[in-house]
């Protein structure tokens, strides 16, 4: 996966998240901290398998998601098959809430709100800095 | 118009909310992401912030009068709004909303304070609402050292700025 990301020169990072708020701090981290990221964005965790499965594999280099949305949450991706590496993203932050995420698939969890420096780190971890 | 007050006001009121816990890191972190792009950054994000908050308030405050026994909902509802606090560096809301979620989780809101408290959730994010007067400072003339010494460091000056706020009605910067 970090080898096809070189190749392509271009980031590709989807954000699953369903309140604009958070979006929009995505947005602009990405765009004045991090370059070569592009960014995708879907509301629910159904939306963001629909997304991956479109986009055929290696579709995205990372996924950051919510936890709680409607439809479907962030701890259900994995379960969907997708095998894209996955970071949880959430302002619930006690272990019983990290190992939630972990059980469920999750690579990695970064608490809200997102940060220039958590995305930089998680960036580093997946080797797509 | 004389901006000097105004804007050691504001200051003023933007330290207060820093030094009682009000606000955190992240908010330097919004005002560090806005730039010429995105000139307005901070207004947006602020706005955001206080269309979910009102919204959310609203249904927590009828959860509570209607489905007082359905933590899952209230847990969910304070979930988001700690959420979207957390985005504008809103520390002592983000952390009543933490001790209320844990309340939500012993299935017991029993000793936790009421939302009339001034402590409680809506009494900071009342306070929180003066955070839309910053936005003014970038479109004031520029700070000068004497502005910087001149800031009143006190809670009441900062409270000033909100009562003159809504007595005035100011809808906006007056251009001289």
């Amino acid at each position: 996966m970090a080898g096809a990301a070189a190749e392509r020169k271009v980031i590709r990072v989807l954000l699953v998240e369903d309140e604009e708020i958070h979006r929009v701090l995505a947005r602009a981290l990405l765009r004045s901290a991090v370059g070569g990221v592009e960014l995708d964005e879907a509301g629910t965790g159904a939306e963001a398998v629909r997304r991956v499965r479109d986009g055929g594999a290696g579709a995205y280099d990372l996924i950051i998601t919510d936890g709680k949305m409607p439809v479907m949450d962030g701890h259900e991706i994995r379960a969907m098959g997708v095998t894209t590496p996955i970071v949880g993203l959430s302002s619930d932050t006690l272990p019983p809430d990290v190992d939630t995420f972990i059980k469920a698939g999750a690579d990695d969890f970064t608490p809200k709100p997102l940060s220039k420096e958590k995305l930089v780190r998680i960036l580093a971890k997946f080797n797509l800095a | 118009m004389d901006y000097t007050n105004l804007r050691r006001q504001i200051i003023s009121m933007k330290k207060s909310l820093f030094d009682q816990g009000y606000l955190d890191e992240q908010f330097n972190q919004l005002e560090e992401l806005q730039d010429d792009s995105s000139p307005n950054f901070v207004d947006e994000v602020v706005a955001l912030f206080f269309k979910d908050s009102s919204r959310l308030l609203t249904n927590i405050e009828q959860a509570l009068e209607k489905y007082p026994q359905d933590f899952y909902r209230l847990d969910s509802l304070v979930y988001q709004f700690k959420g979207s606090g957390s985005s504008i560096g809103a520390l002592r809301m983000k952390n009543e909303c933490s001790m209320f979620k844990a309340h939500c989780n012993d299935r017991n809101l029993e000793g936790y304070r009421t939302l009339d408290d001034s402590s409680s959730i809506p009494a900071s994010h009342s306070l929180l609402e003066q955070l839309h007067l910053i936005p003014w400072l970038t479109q004031m003339p520029p700070v000068t050292p004497e502005d910087e010494e001149g800031a009143c460091h006190s809670e009441a000056e900062a409270g000033d700025i909100f009562s003159c706020k809504h007595k005035h009605q100011i809808k906006g910067p007056v251009s001289t």
